[in-house]
């Protein structure tokens, strides 16, 4: 905490290291002389204005930066023609995008049909709130952080729905069907590798588990590795992209559940998803890598700038990913999701938990205790994976499952037939 | 006007009661358990309440109460579904009114 | 906590429920049925703050918005021939008879009765005390409703499945698409609606 102290002492609103300095300056010069409700009112409205006013040009940057990476992934330029180094190219898309006419089906359930571009941005900007960007510096450090994050994000998956049935095209509907299996899939292994790091931290506060990182002086990347993959993979499944992003696969339904959506309709679907992978990257940096802390060095350097720098580093592997991996298809996700992560996750659950009881009870040292524990967890890890490659060579494993049509649940041909001799006959 | 008990114990009583008459009124055996799931919600609101305006320190027992009422009812939900999926399957329809294999 | 903000919350949050419910009454899709039912029960986890229950706010959200709504969706979505609509039954006039008189009684007595009661301090770390108190006090009823809420999940799972039929089945459709006649693979692939027996206003809509 000492990084903090030392703000408190120069506090002044131009030290950028801590941002509160210039909210806390604000909200208690309107306290003396407004309504007491009228400082909290604008307490989170400069927080909500402050992450909008991040967010929107970084997405700007980031539809760059993301083109260029896989380029270079892809060996080709990438854009190049509009501004120095193609950078004015989002800019020239955006206004393309705004340009465009906006259609809609006619068939299509208007209602339900305008919402859904709108409405995705809300859980995408709520999670940015109980992120923390240094000590004490998140618009809203609630004590169930983590819960709050996997309830608001679990809302995302009725707009997708909502978007592709409203739509009136079946390729829609099949992504946005697609979209809701998966997510709800992917929530579980999710759930459970946050749920060790709950468990071993004894806090879920986003901020907490950022704090007993820093004062065990451990990442828990080290501590807890499997978990880290789990929530990677269930992270980048959630978020859609390449590896797992059946439900926009364009080579199999179209565009998935954003097909009817022109101009910039469109264009708000996929800077949410920019942006939520922004924010998934940048939890990922803050349960796994330390958030805003790194051994000391945020004692220097602004805390933000550390989450910043680390968050970058996760994009970027998720960029990577992206490139390189193809398509999976739609049962190997599945069954990757509950025979392989559900399980791992799970034991690693049991495993914290007898490591934390451990801990506690029998008082052991954590400057010991904490790498041994580290070494095991990792070598349980190693284990896992080797399991799982094995496993996965096998040929029973690799054949796509059958699958069950609605047709065959409903009793195929013959049922089609009676209920067609039967219309045929009342007739 | 300060808001107390007596708003909160009104309004879920109007909750439950809209409940109550979409679970009795709906044709559709889904919007059937829609209405289950609202007189639910009310039934939580008000314990919730009471535990906030209580006069006895009961406001974690209540809160663990409503915790165990939201698991029973995603279990009640999800094993309602699976009925309604396997009458879908045998009857071809999912109307409360036209399910009358028990009627003599 | 300053009291016009608390009233403007409350009321947003209680016409927003309310609204909701009541949407579910109208609405005749059954669709937009589910979707106004989230909007209630967003309402009600809105409502659980204003009364400081964070932590049962949030597992609301998760619950009822992240799943149930959703399972429903799921359920509406695999009876693709049953009807769309969500009208009344004959049930109708009686129901909301019963429900006028259910809503004047416990109004009446809500309204009525001295409750004596006093806005009580919110509990500081709700979710680590009701963790808490899960494993000790209540660890028999947590224990029951784990093996309440896996024997539902068995059940459900036992319940719509049903394998062995279906292979037969679908080895069957797939046969008949191979070397059948142009009419078995069109019923196949456009199937007929299921006819409504002389129930008017029934019409298939929404969805495909």
């Amino acid at each position: 905490m000492s990084g903090f102290d030392l703000a408190v002492v120069l506090g002044a609103w131009y030290d950028f290291r801590d941002l509160n300095n210039l909210s806390r300056l604000i909200t208690e010069w309107i306290a003396d002389w407004g309504p007491d409700w009228l400082s909290s009112i604008v307490t989170g409205l400069l927080g909500s204005l402050g992450i909008l006013a991040v967010i929107g040009p970084t997405l700007l940057v980031l539809i760059w930066v993301e083109r260029k990476v896989i380029a270079r992934f892809q060996q080709r330029y990438g854009p190049n023609r509009v501004g120095p180094k193609g950078l004015l190219q989002p800019v020239a898309d955006a206004i393309k995008l705004i340009l465009k006419e906006q259609l809609a089906p006619r068939a299509a359930d208007k209602l339900i049909f305008f919402l859904p571009p709108v409405l995705i941005f809300v859980p995408g900007l709520l999670i940015w709130g109980v992120l923390p960007f240094g000590p004490r510096m998140s618009v809203a450090d609630l004590n169930v952080g983590v819960l709050f994050l996997l309830a608001v994000s679990g809302t995302g998956v009725l707009v997708l729905f909502m978007a592709g049935w409203s739509s009136n095209n079946k390729y829609a509907l099949f992504g946005a069907m697609r979209a809701v299996a998966m997510s709800i899939s992917y929530e579980v292994p999710m759930v459970l590798a946050l749920l060790t790091l709950v468990v071993f931290s004894g806090t879920m506060s986003v901020n907490g588990i950022v704090e007993w990182q820093q004062q065990e002086d451990v990442i828990f990347i080290l501590l807890f590795p499997l978990s880290a993959i789990a929530f990677f993979f269930a992270a980048s499944a959630e978020l859609n992209r390449t590896p797992a992003d059946i439900s926009e696969a364009e080579s199999e339904i179209v565009a998935g559940y954003h097909t009817e959506y022109s101009g910039m309709r469109f264009g708000l679907f996929y800077a949410v998803e920019l942006g939520n992978t922004l924010v998934i990257s940048a939890f990922i940096a803050t349960f796994f890598l330390g958030g805003w802390w790194l051994w000391g060095l945020d004692q220097w350097v602004p805390s933000w700038i550390i989450l910043l720098a680390k968050t970058g580093a996760v994009y970027f592997l998720l960029i990577w990913t992206r490139g390189t991996l193809p398509r999976l298809r739609i049962d190997q996700l599945m069954s990757f999701c509950w025979k392989a992560l559900v399980p791992a996750t799970l034991i690693f659950v049991a495993v914290a938990a007898v490591e934390r009881t451990l801990l506690v009870t029998q008082g052991w040292d954590t400057t010991i205790a904490l790498p041994i524990m580290a070494v095991i967890n990792i070598a349980l890890t190693l284990g896992a994976v080797m399991l799982f490659a094995r496993l996965a060579r096998s040929e029973r494993l690799r054949r796509p499952a059958r699958t069950t049509l609605v047709r065959d649940r409903v009793g195929g041909l013959a049922a089609a037939r009676e209920v067609a001799s039967q219309a045929g006959g009342g007739d | 006007m300060i808001i107390g008990l007596e708003e909160y114990l009104a309004l879920g009583a109007l909750l439950f009661s809209l409940g109550f008459y979409i679970a009795l009124s709906k044709k559709n055996a889904v919007g059937v358990l829609m209405g289950v799931e609202l007189m639910l919600n009310a039934v939580n609101l008000t314990l919730i309440a009471f535990s906030r305006f209580s006069t006895s320190d009961i406001t974690l027992s209540t809160q663990v109460f409503v915790i165990f009422i939201i698991a029973v009812a995603a279990a009640e939900v999800a094993v309602g579904l699976a009925l309604i999926l396997v009458v879908y399957r045998n009857r071809q329809t999912i109307n409360v009114d036209r399910t009358t294999l028990l009627k003599g | 906590m300053s009291s016009f903000g608390f009233h403007l919350a409350f009321w947003l949050l209680a016409a927003m429920t309310v609204g909701g419910a009541s949407m579910i009454i109208v609405s005749r899709n059954l669709i937009h049925a589910v979707i106004y039912l989230v909007i209630s029960m967003l309402g009600v986890a809105g409502l659980y703050l204003t009364l400081s229950a964070d932590f049962i706010a949030v597992v609301q959200v998760l619950i009822y918005v992240g799943a149930i709504s959703v399972l429903m969706l799921f359920a509406i979505m695999l009876t693709p021939r049953a009807e769309r609509n969500n009208t009344e039954t004959s049930l109708k006039l009686p129901a909301a008879a019963v429900m006028v008189l259910i809503l004047t009684a416990t109004v009446f007595v809500a309204l009525d009765t001295d409750w004596g009661a006093v806005r009580q301090a919110a509990l500081a770390d709700q979710a680590r005390l009701i963790g808490q108190s899960l494993i000790r006090e209540y660890v028999l009823p947590f224990e029951i409703g784990a093996v309440l809420l896996t024997a539902a999940l068995v059940g459900a799972i036992a319940l719509a499945r049903h394998d062995d039929e279906d292979a037969a089945i679908h080895a069957q459709s797939l046969q008949a698409e191979a070397d059948g006649t142009a009419e078995d693979v069109a019923l196949l692939t456009d199937p007929p609606l299921v006819e409504v027996e002389a129930d008017a206003g029934a019409g298939e809509d929404g969805g495909s």
